[in-house]
Formats: structure tokens, C-alpha cells, sequence
């Protein structure tokens, strides 16, 4: 079954790009170009997955992920942008995003990620993934939780290989693993990034762009 | 500057939401106004009729009856404070005159009989201020002429101000707009005349886009997409990417984790991963390259990747020094090492690899 999917950009331009690109490899259901908009349309047509702008003309994308999910908890979100200041993608993410990839993603790759994160899996561009190791880096860390605030070594495994710009199901195979097992790592890691306080979040997000 | 915009607000009232909807365009806790309109209503209940008004001014809009209650709100509050009726009646005059004299903003019209008879009015006001207090006639009267005069040259002066204001900034305005618009025909209106005219070579389109959207970052964000300073490893790497984009018409997309500053050794790392990065650009076939830079405490790796033919390494020409001398041998010198991983059809991935000297 086609996934249902709402776009949220204010650059029609951009909206129309994606469309084609995406072609029939999902169903389309609305489009909006501000949060105001975008709030009620995707409580209205509750879609898989909704694709988000983290920058909007009236607000930024967390703001939409806050006003829908205490309603629709079903819909999933996944951040696509062109140009952001790494805080802003945090924040997104902590929001509640499932992903973050950039706007420069090919058709198919935009596609499975979108299949992915309706899935409930998470999606990471290589630079978000470069950023997250940069930010969780080994033997750094003093005091707080070690079980939301450290990375496993697979864990950390994993996020290298999607920074060299591995697909999962290449990395299930360098790793000899199953593509399953790739995806709860990933998964796993997104928890940690949406509940960890390290500090070096936001400290490295401050001076950092992600674009 | 005008007054900030204010609504009664649905959101978190208590009556018809004017207290909340003053919170909101001043920005003060709501409680504080609240607690102010309490006060004022305590004095003889010109809060409530304050209140009235402003709730009469934002529903109907209806100007008069929104000064009456106002008027009548003031005359409460001056009467609760102690002042007698008189002076009260006094200031009220004077206040009615001045509403007419300054009438449609602070417009004095002279053309007009109502503002002279404002004027009047407030005359008379002030004089039955100031004749009934009796011994302090004279000590006020300095000060009464003095507001007076201000009461009557404020307006004109604030506005005289406003408009100096507005100026400056559409000076200033117009200023930054010509900046924009050089640095547009510079460089985003050159590039896309160059675009139209290649229109059918996507290749060079696409790393003239490329190319556009670099530089039009760096302005735009004042800061570089990666590194922390030009001498950083990352920085390096991202201006090498950069050039191979431009000369081969591939996507270059750099991550990284960590940073360091340059030195001989980094350096000869960064030429050795602009070789990789050639090498897939012209060899591959693939259009995209990913490259990752990773800097930990005791080493330093860079990935070169592409998804492009791959090849047999045992049927490369010796003669082809690139991949031998340009990479492994270089990096050897430089007390490092090189791995490649590829095969046909499977694409290829050079991993260069350089411990770093204990500072």
C-alpha cells in the first residue's frame, strides 16, 4: 500500500520538484505552505508520514510536530531541508522527527526514507550522522545517564557507515547483520538524541550548520 | 513608533479577554494588569469603566463612546485621589480640549473651528485649575504655561521625530537593497545567464548551480558549512570537494566528525582524498561522491565513496601512477596509510588513514 503523505514547504517551487521526483511511489494527500496551515490540514487528513520544512515563513517546523501529535500520534514526521543551523534540526528532532535528510536527496532515496520512517524507524542524512558521533564522541562524557547518553560501539559502528554514505542495506552487509537490526540501531540512536542532556547538543549545534 | 496593536484575546480570559489582550501587545505578565485594572477599579470604579472602554474600543470601534468612558474613567480616579472637584473638572476641560485640538492623530487643523474651540476649552479648563487653589495661583502658574506648551508642541515634535526616524531607515533600507542587488547581478544573475546558455549540458549545469549555491551561502550565513576556521582539516577538505564538483560535474557530499587544524602531515592527507575524490569523478561513472572526515583523539580517517564501476585492481596499467603514488605512497610519507575496497559493479571506497602526532 502506497504510503499518505502531506508536504509542508513555502517554496512552491520546491513543492511542485518533489512531486515529480517522488512520482507514484507515494500518494500525495495535501499540501501546505505555513504552519498555520499545515496544522489543521494534517489533523484533518491524518497521513503516514508528513515531510517538513524546518524552516516555515510563520514558525518553524517544531512547532507543527507540537500542535499535532498530542492528536494524531499516528503521524510521523520526517525534516527535509536545504539549509539549517544544526540547533534548529535538534530541535526538530527532539520535537518528535523521525529523520532528517537534506533537499538535494535523489527520488528513490526521498522514497525509501519516507517508507522507513512510516515504518517507525528513524532516517539520518550523513551529515546529521557525522554531527551526532561528533556530538556523542567517546570517553567525553562525565556524569548524567549513561544509558540515554552513550553510544553502544555498534551503535556508533553503524552511524560511521551512514556518514560514509552506506544505505542500510549495505551496511547490513558489511556488518553481517540484517537490515532489520541496522534500523534499530538507528532507531535507537534517535531515542538518545531526542532524550540525551549533553551538553555538547547544543554547544556543537550552536556553531554548526547542517546543510 | 506606533502603539503596539492590541486585540482582546480569546485565549486565557477571565471577562471579554482585554486584560490578556494588553498582556500580549505590551508583553507583561497578564497578572500584573490585572492587578493594575483592580487598583484603578477600587478608585471609584475607574477600572471597570476603563475596562468597558477599551472592551467598547476593540468590539465596536466606536471612537466616542470609547472617549467618554475614558473621560469619565479619569475624572473618577482624579476625584478618588483627592483632588477636589473642581481642579477635577479643570483637568477634564482641559483634557476635552486638547482631544479636540489634536484631533485625527495630532493634526492641528487651523483651518478648522473646532480646534480653536478646543483650544478654548482648554484655556478655561486650565484657568478654573489654577483660579481656585487660590496663594498657589502664582507658584503653579510657571509650571501650568510650561505644560501647557508642551501639551500643545508635543505632538507636533513626536511626530517631527517619527518622521526622522522613518527616514533614516529608508535610507538605510535602500542602502542594504542596492548591496543585495550588486551581489545578485554578480554572481545569481550571471550564473543563470550561463545556465540558459548550457541548458543542454545537465552536467555543467548542475555544478554551475552547485558552485552558485556555495558561494551564495558563504555570504548569505557569513560562516563555512563545515570547519571551524580556513586552516581546519574540514574546511580544507570542503574547499577540495569543491573544486572537484566544479572540474568533474559531480555531487561531492562531505560529513564530518571532528576537526583539527593543518599541518604537513594533514595536508598531504587532504591531497591524497582530492586524488580519491578525481579518481571517482572520472573513473566511476557514478555522480555522486560521499566523503567523510573523522578526527578522534589519536587519528585521523577520511572515507572516499562512490557507487560507480568499481574495478579490478591487479588489471590496472602500472603506468597509472595515480591511485600508488599520488595516494598510498603519499600517505606512507606522511607516516599513514592507505586502504582501497573495490570490486566490478560494486563501486569503490578509499579509506586514507593517519595516526596523529601526541601534541
Amino acid at each position: 500500500m502506497k504510503r499518505r503523505v502531506v508536504l509542508v514547504d513555502d517554496h512552491s517551487l520546491f513543492l511542485a520538484g518533489v512531486r515529480a521526483e517522488l512520482g507514484d511511489a507515494v500518494e500525495i494527500v495535501g499540501e501546505a505552505g505555513s504552519v498555520t496551515d499545515a496544522v489543521p490540514l494534517i489533523k484533518e487528513l491524518d497521513p503516514d508520514v508528513v515531510l517538513l520544512d524546518v524552516h516555515l515563513a510563520d514558525g518553524t517546523g517544531d512547532t507543527i510536530i507540537n500542535a499535532v501529535s498530542p492528536e494524531r500520534p499516528g503521524v510521523r514526521f520526517l525534516a527535509l531541508s536545504v539549509s539549517d543551523a544544526a540547533e534548529d534540526v535538534i530541535s526538530v528532532i527532539r520535537a518528535g522527527a523521525r529523520g532528517y535528510v537534506t533537499k538535494t536527496i535523489s527520488g528513490d532515496e526521498l522514497a525509501a526514507a519516507i517508507d522507513r520512517v512510516a515504518a517507525g524507524d528513524a532516517v539520518f542524512s550523513p551529515r546529521l550522522a557525522g554531527f551526532v558521533l561528533d556530538a556523542f564522541r567517546a570517553g567525553e562524557h562525565v556524569g548524567g545517564d549513561a544509558e540515554v547518553d552513550e553510544l553502544t560501539p555498534r551503535e556508533r559502528e553503524v552511524l560511521q557507515l551512514i556518514a560514509r554514505g552506506y544505505m542500510y542495506k549495505e551496511i547490513a552487509a558489511r556488518l553481517s547483520i540484517s537490515v532489520k537490526t541496522v534500523e534499530s540501531h538507528v532507531s535507537s540512536v534517535l531515542r538518545k538524541l531526542q532524550l540525551s542532556t549533553r551538553h555538547e547538543l547544543t554547544r556543537w549545534a550552536t556553531q554548526h550548520r547542517l546543510v | 513608533m506606533p502603539l503596539p496593536a492590541f486585540a482582546p484575546r480569546a485565549e486565557g480570559r477571565v471577562i471579554a479577554g482585554v486584560c490578556a489582550g494588553i498582556a500580549q501587545a505590551l508583553d507583561v505578565d497578564v497578572t500584573l494588569v490585572r492587578l493594575v485594572f483592580a487598583l484603578l477599579a477600587l478608585a471609584g470604579g475607574a477600572g471597570i469603566l476603563l475596562y468597558l472602554a477599551l472592551w467598547a474600543y476593540a468590539t465596536w470601534k466606536a471612537k466616542w463612546l470609547w472617549a467618554a468612558l475614558v473621560l469619565a474613567a479619569g475624572v473618577l480616579l482624579l476625584h478618588a485621589v483627592g483632588l477636589s472637584e473642581r481642579a477635577v473638572a479643570g483637568i477634564a476641560l482641559v483634557a476635552v480640549g486638547l482631544a479636540f485640538a489634536w484631533r485625527d492623530g495630532g493634526k492641528f487643523r487651523l483651518d478648522t473651528p473646532l480646534s480653536y474651540g478646543g483650544l478654548a476649552v482648554a484655556a478655561a479648563g486650565a484657568v478654573l485649575l489654577l483660579g481656585g487653589e487660590g496663594g498657589t495661583t502664582a507658584l503653579l502658574a510657571p509650571g501650568a504655561v510650561a505644560g501647557a506648551l508642551l501639551l500643545i508642541a508635543g505632538p507636533w515634535l513626536w511626530r517631527l521625530a517619527l518622521e526622522r526616524d522613518a527616514e533614516r531607515d529608508a535610507r538605510i533600507r535602500t542602502e542594504e537593497r542596492s548591496e543585495v542587488a550588486a551581489r545578485v547581478h554578480d554572481s545569481v544573475l550571471q550564473t543563470l545567464a550561463l545556465i540558459q546558455r548550457h541548458s543542454s549540458e545537465p552536467r555543467r549545469v548542475a555544478a554551475l548551480a552547485r558552485r552558485q549555491e556555495r558561494e551564495l551561502r558563504g555570504w548569505l550565513y557569513e560562516d563555512r558549512p563545515l570547519g571551524d576556521d580556513e586552516a581546519s582539516l574540514v574546511a580544507a577538505l570542503s574547499a577540495v570537494a569543491a573544486d572537484v564538483e566544479e572540474l568533474h560535474g559531480v555531487r561531492v557530499e562531505l560529513a564530518s566528525a571532528g576537526d583539527c587544524a593543518i599541518d604537513d602531515e594533514s595536508g598531504a592527507l587532504v591531497l591524497a582524498a582530492r586524488e580519491a575524490m578525481t579518481n571517482a569523478a572520472k573513473f566511476s561513472g557514478a555522480d555522486e561522491i560521499d566523503v567523510y572526515a573523522e578526527v578522534s583523539g589519536d587519528a585521523i580517517s577520511v572515507f572516499v565513496r562512490d557507487r560507480g564501476s568499481g574495478f579490478d585492481r591487479s588489471a590496472v596499467p602500472t603506468d597509472r601512477r595515480g591511485l600508488t603514488e599520488s595516494i598510498e605512497r603519499r600517505l606512507e610519507r606522511a607516516g599513514g596509510w592507505a586502504a582501497v575496497l573495490t570490486a566490478p559493479g560494486e563501486g569503490t571506497e578509499v579509506e586514507l588513514h593517519l595516526p596523529r602526532r601526541q601534541a
